[in-house]
């Protein structure tokens, strides 16, 4: 394919982004709601950001904001019904290896190594359905059934909360991962086996059966018939030593040894490692990360912690890191979304997040936080509680718990705004209008101030 | 087996004083059953040999990994799990805890039949597993516990208004209208308020069904109030108003917390002292202030390391934690933690257990592992499938795969045919000693033990 060598030019650079910067997934207006018997929980309520490439962002907020329904968006997880698709997009992307410099990073990438991949309708000239911008954009809330399971796990990989829960207990460790590659990975693994992927001998009939998991107890016997069985014993091999060296990457000892192992054998944080493992081994774009500490111990959390940011280095992917703990996220993100019932209320570099926190809300979070660094006397807590999302008022959600709740703030909704004399974007108007909300200039509120 | 005390040291003279409880080499060891007779084939040490003062209007705080302890602790101390060995007493005068201190300091078989009669009495009047009748029901008023999960602590087919009624009731502390407006009393107390009275607990958040066990705990006015990570289930907001609320009851009431969780930065928010646990050990204990700005012991240095911290963002690399915590059912001998120290020393306690674990790493040798015969859990042959496999395992010992200090440890290693000879340096348990004003730790780098790995290492 010669129009796949030829690079394209990145997308229009959007106002809050440098321009080198290139959005491999965006959520737009997202809104998902449940419909319950007391009425329509708006859980995801016009939730907007973008996920940049080489990145790890945060989305940092408490139970019940939302955000693993968005997070699960991407791979359109969140059952339906009862969920409702009530609007907006997820706008994934796909990458594919940079013509000019094949994939070692030069001009033209950005030294990225990837450029984005033309837009399957116009080729990357620009077309309405890929917004002008030529680059292929799926939308993972409509695209169609198939479409989306070459990208689950493939381009798009995620980590679950529970490792225990998410490993299949009746596979071996080995059956497992290599599932994924024959799903995602056939014609690799074929060819690496000395096998011709084009032909379609019985072999890589079956193997590819096997990979859509429509496989019969007959086939996979059939599988073991002398004649064939030298070849899946051969496709084994490859499949075996791939499942090897993903397991490697996540430092685990002995990795033939555990791809023998039942998930049950396995500890907390070597399960964890698996899905880890499991997760990269096709080398995805964007890695989804759902809380992938929260089961684990402290010492185990922070080595974990650390081997998904090496592993983000050594692969150059984006990372959505979700979690309710803002410590957490200080160790892994560049860059954090804060969500608080169903809205994202502010999108920040992490270092000026912490830094200087705009949305009150984000400042109680860093403030009722405690530390083993600092001793504080008393802990901010933020009053009141999460407000119920049945049919939300068009109003700030966090007015009933704000200290600078002001008329406006009860009758508008705020939109995510970028803030004068700060970057990144702030739901609130303490900046858009502090006039309006009663605050003077001098007196506007700080991380200090809160504590 | 050497019984480790260290009574001689228990308070700091500044702060002596009477204290409310006193744990007592307390251990607790669950049996491991296996096969069709459930036959006994091993205990896991859950708690073993911890001792400490908890006194009035202080709280307390015990942290760990899980599995190190430290809810085992709290389930001794609050009467709901029976102590193996050891014991907490309750309610003991200056006099008295002296002389126990000074009972418990004769091993068991040089104790004249005087004194034994006399630790019976001290035990049948103040420990809390041999408390009977009317004490046992004054214990359990006074000692109340708040759990993790509070959503599995509340009787679901219950009113709000019964289930903080309910102790109320079998003390006969109130009844009818009385009842009601106390259960009132309580719930403004912890900031909810009438209208929660008739709710069951699924029709409350997890922070308000924190605050009915709180309420409930609160009923009878205890002197002790056991909180077994009473927030690590709540949202970060949640936690911060319970944490607040905690504290302001405490002041209030003066009420002594023993408060256990994982979260470093919430027992510094909450205690004054603090235990550090691991394996079922104490491996060191000090003032809040001290655990914090200066800890000693290297696993308390990893733990702080390791969570990370809204502060800052980095964290010192060297000390992560290699690995995972051992069986509790086989402790590490010496120093429990020494299999994952970064700085650990050849005193630390490396043994048998440690080849085979060597063994379990990256080439796969326990395969062709036959037997091992211990002679002690120093000294062992381990006899191999093939002389090839054994000479590896002697290679590996001798090489840079294996810690430096372990390699120091080992007085003797022979290779005579398939099998290996290993023999360790062999040491003893390691106690909690006094290495600062008011600070014990167990580790060999501050103790008395120092002198001895200096004489090894000039």
């Amino acid at each position: 394919m010669s129009d796949a060598v030829r690079p394209l030019d990145a997308p229009a650079p959007r106002a809050d982004a440098p321009a080198e910067r290139r959005a491999i997934a965006s959520v737009e207006d997202l809104r998902i709601h449940f419909s319950t018997k007391a009425g329509t929980v708006h859980a995801v309520d016009g939730v907007s950001f973008d996920i940049y490439d080489g990145e790890a962002l945060g989305l940092v907020g408490e139970t019940g904001c939302g955000k693993s329904v968005t997070a699960r968006s991407f791979l359109r997880l969140v059952p339906m019904p009862p969920g409702v698709h009530a609007g907006g997009r997820v706008l994934f992307r796909p990458s594919q290896t940079c013509g000019a410099c094949g994939g070692a990073g030069c001009e033209v990438c950005v030294r990225t190594g990837r450029v984005p991949m033309p837009c399957r309708t116009c080729g990357g000239v620009g077309c309405p359905s890929c917004d002008g911008a030529g680059a292929e954009a799926i939308d993972t809330m409509t695209a169609p059934e198939d479409r989306l399971r070459s990208i689950r796990g493939n381009r798009i990989a995620m980590i679950f909360q529970d490792p225990g829960k998410a490993l299949n207990p009746a596979l071996s460790i080995g059956d497992q991962l290599a599932e994924v590659l024959y799903a995602h990975r056939a014609s690799e693994v074929l060819s690496r086996a000395g096998l011709d992927p084009a032909d379609r001998g019985a072999t890589s009939l079956l193997v590819r059966r096997m990979a859509g998991q429509r496989s019969t107890m007959a086939e996979r016997l059939a599988l073991r018939v002398p004649g064939l069985r030298a070849d899946a014993r051969k496709v084994q091999r490859v499949a075996d030593e791939w499942v090897a060296a993903s397991l490697a990457e996540t430092h685990i000892p002995d990795p033939r040894k555990i791809m023998r192992a039942y998930p049950h054998e396995l500890s907390g944080g070597m399960k964890q490692r698996v899905m880890i493992a499991q997760a990269l081994a096709c080398d995805p774009e964007l890695l989804i990360a759902d809380e992938p500490t929260t089961a684990l111990d402290v010492t185990i959390q922070a080595r974990i912690l650390d081997l998904i940011r090496e592993l983000q280095d050594r692969h150059r992917s984006s990372v959505l890191y979700i979690s309710h703990d803002l410590s957490v996220v200080r160790r892994v993100c560049d860059r954090i979304a804060v969500m608080y019932a169903g809205k994202v209320v502010e999108t920040r570099e992490a270092a000026e997040l912490f830094r200087a926190p705009l949305h009150p809300y984000t400042r109680g979070l860093l403030g009722a936080t405690p530390s083993h660094r600092e001793e504080r006397s008393r802990l901010a807590a933020i009053e009141g509680t999460v407000p119920e999302l049945i049919d939300p008022p068009a109003a700030c959600r966090f007015h009933p718990r704000c200290p600078h709740a002001a008329e406006v703030c009860t009758t508008v909704e705020p939109t995510l705004e970028s803030p004068p004399a700060a970057e990144g974007r702030v739901a609130c108007f303490l900046y858009r209008s502090p006039a309006e909300v009663g605050v003077e200039p001098e007196q506007m509120p700080t991380l200090e101030r809160t504590r | 087996m050497t019984i480790v005390r260290e009574h001689a040291s228990v308070e700091a003279p500044a702060s002596a004083g009477r204290a409310l409880l006193r744990v007592r080499d307390l251990r607790k060891h669950f049996p491991i059953k296996q096969g069709a007779l459930q036959r006994v084939v091993g205990h896991v040490r859950a708690v073993d040999g911890v001792s400490f003062d908890v006194r009035p209007g202080e709280t307390v705080g015990v942290v760990g990994e899980s599995g190190c302890g430290k809810s085992t602790l709290g389930r001794c101390i609050s009467g709901l799990t029976d102590p193996t060995a050891g014991g907490v007493y309750y309610g003991m005068s200056d006099e008295d805890d002296a002389r126990l201190d000074a009972l418990l300091a004769i091993p068991e078989a040089e104790r004249q039949q005087a004194q034994r009669e006399e630790l019976e009495r001290l035990e049948v009047g103040h420990r809390v597993d041999r408390l009977q009748g009317d004490a046992w029901r004054a214990y359990r008023r006074n000692c109340q516990v708040v759990f993790q999960d509070s959503f599995s602590s509340l009787n679901p087919r219950q009113l709000v208004k019964n289930i903080i009624g309910r102790p109320l009731k079998v003390y006969r502390e109130a009844s009818g209208g009385d009842l009601l407006e106390r259960v009132t009393e309580l719930l403004e107390s912890v900031g909810l308020g009438r209208h929660h009275l008739y709710r069951y607990p699924h029709q409350l958040s997890g922070g308000q069904r924190q605050r009915v066990s709180i309420a409930r705990a609160l009923a009878l006015k205890p002197a002790l109030i056991v909180l077994d990570e009473p927030t690590s289930a709540l949202d970060v907001s949640v936690q911060a108003q319970i944490l607040n609320l905690l504290g302001d009851l405490q002041a209030e009431y003066g009420l002594t917390y023993l408060f256990i969780s994982h979260d470093l930065g919430v027992v510094r928010h909450m205690s004054d002292r603090v235990v550090v646990m691991y394996l079922g050990e104490i491996v060191e204990r000090s003032s809040r202030h001290d655990i914090f700005t200066a800890p000693l012991h290297p696993y308390t240095q990893s733990l702080m390391a390791a969570r990370p911290d809204v502060m800052e963002g980095s964290t010192e690399k060297g000390w992560l934690l290699e690995g995972t915590v051992p069986d509790p059912a086989r402790p590490p001998q010496g120093c429990r933690f020494h299999t994952r120290c970064p700085v650990v020393t050849p005193l630390c306690g490396w043994e048998v257990d440690d080849v085979v674990r060597t063994l379990e790493g990256a080439d796969a040798g326990l395969d062709a592992l036959d037997a091992v015969q211990r002679h002690s859990p120093f000294h062992a042959e381990l006899a191999f499938t093939s002389e090839d496999a054994a000479e590896r395992l002697v290679r590996s010992l001798r090489s840079d795969g294996v810690k430096a200090a372990m390699r120091d440890a080992i007085v003797e290693l022979e290779r005579t045919g398939a099998s290996v000879e290993v023999r360790f340096h062999e040491v003893d348990p390691v106690p909690l000693e006094e290495v600062r004003p008011a600070h014990l730790t167990s580790c060999i780098l501050h103790t008395s033990r120092r002198a001895e790995l200096d004489e090894r290492t000039p």
